[in-house]
């Protein structure tokens, strides 16, 4: 009978795979994360605690390292702020105005991510080095930002750019500038307008760039180390600490820095999925995904 | 005069979209801009706010020149097709926001906007959601939101951008009327710009018919609808049976007869074309001469009211509107001939005059 031949295939839809075929391509999905995302990862405090928490203590307050930490919590401090400024502005000029050369904008916002770090980190050097074309007036001024903070800062900013704006250029393009000019006949000032209306539409799309740009600012390694001349305890941040302890073969020490970069990325990760899964829909990149 | 727009040209790159427009609000009076979308209505209004610049021509405010002022300074009330409500405000705050942002100085004290605006809410009876978000709305209850919104600042004009126009049929009646009684309590002088003609007609003490950038016609919705000035008002307004015909010596022929159709005092001769609405068709029964103009029913349709007849004329459908007991003394069935009257057709030439 035509209703019995039909049953079955109403249990099976279409779309759906046997069995075996899901179960072991989510075994190796699941496989693949473990041995090159999880193993590392475990790796790395297997590593750092391998002489006992008091060794893993004693590599952390050590000289070099405290002042490792403190400069790179105190190059993020000043790059991702001056980011969010920036990139805030960007994206609305970009996504609230039309204007000539706006494409050629979008294309600059972009290319810290098409360009490699340690290209980005050599263009500051050849501009503000020892023989770069403001080399010579920056000494007679007696100013240092190669080898230097202002130089880690500046190439950390450039490097981590994008972050902030191309998460919220496609929010604000989506939300378009309708609000805007209501708040604006109603009598608001361009002020009150960005505060009131534009600005708590954006925040969790914001919080979350801002997340992206301080974990990348905090672990940026290419661009930093041309730029840093690792001079220890002066211009090292973590990550260039980690690679030359890496080189004395100071495993112990390496590994439980590195500890400390592996922490960030878990709490960037768990602060991220908390923000994807309750404002969601105020994120232009849950929208992505 | 409250609003006076003077030859007001805007281009978006090549595209015209207003072309030396002219026209006056009178003080307290309900205008509707009607046109089809891309007839340059909306960016009137928005030129009138100041949301847009235009670049050329001349606005003037109550008496004063308004297009160096910006939008925050012209006191008028928007209300945006879209209702654009700040999503994350509630209600209060939405109605409030105009007060609030007002400088220090003239600013009313937190206790004063409340009140006011409950008293705006109560005015669009929706009190009651106060501290709701406008998400939780319905589109016609967020629509009264966003009017209550407008009017908070006490606007000297209230521009409104397709008000109706995202709502369904039986909301957009009860709104029309609501906002008409509305505007007769308060007396604030009001544009609106519709693509609705029925709510143009039905709404509006005067209306602006605009087609492509211009405008085609102002009058009262009786003017614009009996003595329509072009041959798109004709079109554009109600029902309308329109046919090509050719024009020689005063006189129109439908192409291919010699027989008159109609008489015209349009000057010179060729194509035309002539406009007849659908209940100034009249129908008689033939009385045995031969009279021009004679045609034969193809369909009776009587639904309602009203019954509408199709009849064929030389190989034109015309369609014709009458009360259902006319039809019942004519006794027409399909396929009868008929003697088709066309007391009142309107030829209008290739330039446009009216007859």
């Amino acid at each position: 009978m035509p209703a019995e031949t039909i049953a079955p295939s109403a249990g099976r839809p279409a779309l759906r795979e046997p069995l075996w075929l899901r179960l072991s391509l989510i075994g190796g999905a699941l496989t693949f994360l473990a041995i090159f995302l999880l193993l590392p990862l475990i790796l790395v405090f297997v590593q750092a605690l391998g002489h006992g928490i008091e060794a893993y203590w004693d590599a952390l307050v050590e000289q070099d390292a405290v002042s490792a930490i403190q400069l790179t919590v105190l190059v993020a401090a000043i790059a991702v702020p001056l980011n969010l400024v920036f990139g805030v502005a960007a994206s609305w000029c970009i996504a609230k105005f039309e204007f000539r050369g706006k494409s050629l904008l979008i294309t600059l916002i972009d290319l810290p991510f098409s360009v490699s770090p340690v290209i980005s980190g050599m263009v500051y050097v050849l501009l503000f080095g020892l023989n770069g074309w403001l080399g010579p007036w920056l000494i007679d001024h007696n100013i240092k930002i190669i080898f230097a903070l202002p130089g880690l800062v500046l190439a950390t900013i450039f490097v981590t750019f994008p972050f902030v704006a191309r998460e919220l250029i496609p929010l604000m393009q989506e939300q378009g500038t309708d609000e805007e000019e209501a708040a604006v006949v109603l009598g608001a000032s361009g002020w009150q307008v960005f505060r009131r209306v534009t600005l708590p539409n954006i925040k969790w799309g914001l919080l979350y760039g801002v997340l992206l740009c301080n974990a990348r600012a905090m672990g940026e390694f290419g661009a930093v180390s041309v730029v840093s001349g690792h001079i220890r305890g002066m211009t090292n941040t973590m990550p260039l600490h980690v690679e030359i302890l890496y080189n004395e073969y100071n495993f112990v020490a390496a590994f439980a820095v590195a500890s400390l970069l592996a922490l960030l990325a878990l709490v960037t990760l768990v602060v991220k999925s908390l923000l994807e899964w309750r404002y969601g829909d105020e994120l232009a990149a849950s929208a992505r995904h | 005069m409250t609003i006076e727009v003077s030859n007001i040209s805007k281009r978006f790159g090549n595209y015209v979209a207003l072309d030396r427009v002219s026209l006056e609000v009178k003080s307290g009076e309900l205008l509707a801009l009607l046109g089809p979308s891309g007839s340059g209505k909306t960016t009137l209004l928005r030129i009138m706010a100041g949301l847009e610049y235009p670049d050329s021509g001349g606005l003037r405010l109550f008496g004063n020149d308004a297009l160096d002022r910006s939008p925050r300074d012209r006191e008028v009330g928007f209300v945006f097709q879209h209702y654009s409500l700040f999503r994350h405000m509630t209600v209060a705050d939405n109605v409030a926001f105009g007060l609030d942002v007002r400088p220090r100085a003239v600013r009313l004290s937190k206790r004063e906007i409340r009140s006011r605006v409950m008293q705006l809410l109560e005015m669009v009876q929706l009190s009651w959601v106060a501290d709701r978000y406008p998400s939780q709305l319905s589109g016609g209850q967020r629509q009264r939101v966003a009017l209550a919104r407008a009017l908070a600042i006490e606007p000297k004009v209230l521009l409104l951008d397709e008000p109706f126009g995202a709502l369904d049929a039986k909301v957009r009646k009860e709104l029309r009327r609501w906002l008409r009684r509305l505007h007769d309590e308060m007396h604030i002088t009001s544009v609106f710009v519709t693509h609705d003609q029925e709510e143009a007609l039905e709404l509006a003490d005067r209306v602006v018919v605009m087609s492509q950038g211009r405008i085609e016609q102002i009058g009262t919705p009786t003017e614009v609808y009996d003595h329509p000035a072009t041959s798109f008002v004709y079109d554009f307004l109600g029902n309308v049976n329109r046919f090509e015909v050719d024009v020689h010596d005063g006189v129109a022929r439908l192409p291919g007869t010699t027989q008159p159709f109609a008489r015209t005092h349009l000057r010179g001769d060729g194509a035309a074309v002539a406009f007849v609405r659908p209940h100034d068709v009249e129908l008689a029964r033939p009385n045995g001469h031969d009279v021009p103009n004679t045609g034969k029913v193809l369909g009776i349709h009587a639904v309602g009211p009203s019954a509408r007849v199709e009849v064929d004329l030389n190989g034109i459908a015309i369609e014709a509107v009458m009360d259902r007991e006319r039809l019942r003394d004519l006794n027409l069935a399909v396929g009868d001939r008929c003697v088709i009257n066309l007391p009142q057709i309107s030829v209008f030439g290739q330039q446009e005059a009216a007859e």
